[in-house]
């Protein structure tokens, strides 16, 4: 903890001596930080989409430390070493304290009066002189909801562009495109809670212990409790994860979709199908056209366990054998992120994942469901709720669709027509048009785009040549480097907010210490930059992050997301809501399409017709279970590059580190990247273990220290992509999902040598 | 001697076995504190793994193990801060309910009960 190593030898001598003196001594009562002069606010961690949550010791105005919330039934007073470090960073050196300014190549402080007239009367002169769409905001799922609303109603709603992004476009879109092609409406159909209730977990493409420890804490336990409880995993690479697991299957990164069509295929020719849940809730489709359940069968004939063996290298009594342990257990969870959704067929991957459920009726189900693990901790709060992405607006609206328009457009009080029924850039267009001048002013909050786009070097061209304003809480970063102005950003527990968690729960964070040095909430620097860019009448109402918050879900009312009774009065005193959450004295919904789920207690009993799911958000209440074809990655491995190479996370660091590297421990734990490289292709290759090797893909290469380790399997490659040091982002490739428009980081062709 | 030099020298006697104990904790800890030079670059466990195998393993088939809560938690990074015995504290960051009343026990801390790399609960 934040002891010097002098209070530590003071709070040791002082125990010692209490207990020489034969004084009982309660864990903690000699403790400096767990005094009872520190005051404890409930508040949420800063981190993963698990949501866990936090109590935040404040002393004298400071942040002093931090344990787990027990009463937050998610972590249940637990955390994973990246929360128990969150009071560090908060001090960290690398916090940024006053606005700067770019001149003549340096950055000079001014007041924030300079650097928000100065954004202002570059951002009008752009829109002047080539047009709104020549402005672009980049956001993230890290951002507040406030904070994301307030940039959605400055860009959509005033300045009049679509080209609104957030990070989540580089993690969360394929889950979404998944969800929403596959049941009608975005996010997860259950909760955490299943967990305790699951009789098997397919954890595919999600190194749970790692990215999600809490959760991974959570199905140990569940594990531990219930021997009969199996785990399946399917990832090309063996993680701490494995150490539950009961079998792994390795596809070669991005050729997993035949084993779950293989996997469909042997659940319904061995009968595990549940034919009357098919029946009631399912109808199927091709790319093109509506199939029967027959002709669905036919287009399964294909993927033999043979054919999947084939196409990914797992062999094919393994596939069986994990088809059967989904088919026989009465309850099936599946968890997944990265790995499925960081592919050229994300979506297609996720619908496949969704199709087992379907087929055997795992889902709406206690202990059952499709269940996508969120990366960031408001990426499903802020931005796919509150619709921080180039075709949406706030509350699962759609641009394209008039009356979203004109509903937002009202409570925005904004001109309807102000707001662009086209869709603006997605992100990767979007850092493409910084490259061609289209896009010609940017303004990039709370993230760090220079490191975490794939093939990262080919987009810093826009970065250097067009106008960037950076918000941030941390300098330098890899992005605050092409920036024009930077202006410092209040950090957690320096501004109140909330955030909404995988689970569609929504929770509170309190406002507990004032922002270090001249930093300012984000929500407010995009209000008052809103308001010197012409549109006073527009925002000068937002007062309070309270305003914000109701008028944001006023526009949920009624809708899939309705979090109308999720007032901050309410927020404020209980661990997060769940939506469905229509009013003040609801409790919030553990399932969605079953009865619990007001939207569908409320539907009538005539299109109900007695069935016990209806996915509102399709005809007929149906959801779909898709033939995709299967298809590998966009850039095979060949003979010039034949390693594929995939890139990941480790426990102690978190996206590009500005966080984490800022806490002395979590550096010494992990402190370099390295490249994992299979023994048997080591030696091949003379590598040795520590080796200093060139990893080089069609669009870069990196010297970096070699991991001779079992881990991924032989012909893979696996770089964890936190430094920017070490920056393997511009090795990764920007080909992305023509849906989801998600870029493929999980997979591309490599070659490596000994440097 | 008087009866008031008599107490005086009772307390005093008192206060320099106090005052010593405490010197010598300190002294001790001091000393303890220390953690020879290392390499900076690697992580605890890749040096540890080879030097203290035995504890590793311990550590590994603990709980903390299984959540890779690496040493650094509980002896910090060993450059800025370093605990050779780790306090409580850091503990009751995440083990914040109250499962075990100490105060039954007499004079306990965590790791009075729990060993400190198993976390197996020994007398
Ligand atoms: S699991 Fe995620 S939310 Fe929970 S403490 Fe760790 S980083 Fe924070």
């Amino acid at each position: 903890m934040g002891l010097t190593r002098r209070e530590f030898i003071k709070t040791s001598a002082a125990a010692a001596a209490a207990a020489s003196l034969g004084t009982s001594l309660i864990p903690g009562a000699a403790s400096q930080l767990f005094a009872d002069s520190t005051k404890w606010h409930k508040s949420v961690c800063r981190f993963c989409g698990t949501g866990c949550g936090v109590m935040v010791g404040e002393r004298d105005g400071k942040v002093v430390a931090v344990k787990g919330d027990n009463l937050n039934t998610i972590n249940k007073g637990h955390l994973c070493v990246k929360g128990f470090y969150l009071h560090k960073i908060v001090y960290s050196d690398t916090r940024l304290k006053h606005p700067m300014i770019k001149k003549d190549g340096k950055f000079q402080r001014v007041s924030w009066d300079e650097a928000l007239n100065f954004v202002a009367e570059r951002f009008n002169s752009i829109r002047k002189q080539y047009g709104p769409d020549a402005l672009a905001f980049y956001g993230s799922g890290q951002a507040e909801t406030e904070e994301t609303y307030m940039a959605n109603k400055l860009y959509k709603g005033c300045i009049g562009t679509n080209n609104m992004e957030g990070n989540p476009r580089l993690c969360m879109a394929s889950a979404v495109g998944g969800y929403l092609t596959s049941l009608g409406l975005d996010e997860p159909v259950g909760t955490y809670d299943d967990i305790e209730q699951a009789e098997f977990f397919m954890l595919i493409g999600s190194n749970t212990a790692e990215c999600h420890p809490i959760l991974f804490e959570r199905i140990i336990r569940r594990k531990h409790q219930n021997p009969n409880v199996k785990i399946l995993i399917i990832d090309p690479r063996k993680t701490p994860t494995d150490q539950i697991t009961d079998l792994h299957l390795f596809p070669k990164p991005g050729y997993d979709l035949a084993i779950l069509h293989a996997m469909a295929r042997i659940i319904i020719k061995e009968g595990y199908a549940d034919e009357q849940f098919i029946k009631e809730n399912v109808v199927f489709k091709d790319n093109k056209k509506d199939l029967t359940f027959e002709e669905y069968k036919q287009f399964l004939e294909k993927y033999t366990p043979e054919y999947a063996a084939n196409d990914s290298g797992v062999p094919a009594e393994d596939i069986v054998a994990a088809a059967r342990m989904f088919g026989r257990a009465k309850t099936a969870m599946s968890m997944w992120t990265m790995g499925i959704n960081q592919r050229t067929r994300g979506v297609w991957a996720n619908n496949l994942i969704t199709n087992l459920h379907l087929l055997t009726g795992k889902i709406g189900k206690p202990g059952c469901d499709s269940f996508s693990l969120t990366g960031q901790p408001n990426a499903c709060g802020g931005v796919r709720e509150g619709g921080g992405l180039c075709h949406l607006l706030p509350a699962h609206r759609s641009v394209k669709n008039p009356k979203h328009r004109e509903e937002v457009a009202k409570v925005w009080d904004v001109p309807v027509s102000n707001i662009q029924p086209k869709p603006g850039k997605h992100t990767i267009a979007m850092f493409e048009a910084l490259n061609k001048g289209e896009i010609k002013g940017i303004f990039i909050l709370c993230t760090n785009p220079a490191q975490s786009l794939p093939n990262a070097a080919k987009y810093r061209k826009g970065l250097e040549e067009q106008f960037v304003v950076v918000s941030e809480s941390f300098f330098p970063t890899a992005t605050t480097k092409y920036a024009d102005v930077v202006l410092p950003a209040a950090f957690w527990t320096e501004k109140e907010g909330v955030y909404g968690c995988t689970e569609r729960r929504s929770q509170y964070m309190p406002k507990i210490v004032e922002p270090l040095g001249e930093a300012r909430w984000d929500a407010f620097i995009l209000r008052d930059l809103a308001i010197r860019m012409g549109f006073k009448k527009e925002f000068e109402k937002y007062k309070t992050a309270e305003d914000i918050w109701n008028e944001y879900i006023s526009l949920t009312k009624g809708k899939d997301m309705d979090l109308s009774g999720a007032t901050y009065r309410r927020l404020k005193k209980v661990r997060g809501l769940r939506w469905p959450v229509p009013s003040e004295d609801h409790p919030g919904t553990y399932k969605r399409y079953v009865q619990g789920d007001p939207l569908f207690d409320e539907l009538p009993r005539e299109k109900k017709k007695g069935r016990w799911i209806y996915f509102y958000g399709k005809p007929e209440g149906k959801a779909v279970v898709w033939a995709r074809p299967d298809k590998g990655p966009e850039e095979p491995t060949d003979e010039d590059y034949p390693f594929a190479l995939t890139t990941g996370r480790v426990l102690e660091h978190w996206h590009t580190a500005t966080m984490t590297g800022a806490v002395p421990e979590l550096n010494r734990a992990v402190p370099k990247a390295y490249v994992e490289i299979h023994p048997e292709d080591a030696k091949r290759l003379k590598i040795s273990n520590k080796d200093q090797v060139v990893i080089e893909t069609r669009r870069g290469s990196l010297k970096i220290e070699a991991r001779v380790i079992d881990r991924p399997e032989p012909g893979t490659l696996f770089v964890p992509w936190h430094w920017e040091e070490w920056m393997i982002n511009n090795l990764t490739i920007d080909a992305f999902d023509p849906g989801s428009k998600e870029p493929e980081y999980k997979v591309c062709a490599a070659r490596i040598k000994k440097a | 001697m008087s009866k008031t030099t008599k107490w005086l020298l009772a307390v005093a006697g008192v206060l320099i076995i106090i005052f010593s104990l405490q010197f010598n904790l300190q002294a001790d800890d001091e000393k303890e504190e220390k953690h020879p030079e290392v390499d900076f670059t690697q992580s605890c466990m890749e040096c540890h793994k080879e030097v203290t195998p035995d504890i590793v393993r311990d550590w590994e088939k603990s709980k903390h193990g299984v959540m890779n809560f690496g040493c650094y938690m509980c002896h910090g990074d060993g450059q800025v801060e370093f605990y050779r015995k780790p306090s409580t504290e850091t503990c009751l960051s995440c083990h914040t309910g109250e499962p075990v009343d100490a105060r039954k026990g007499g004079n306990l801390q965590c790791f009075s009960c729990h060993n400190g790399h198993s976390l197996k609960f020994h007398q």
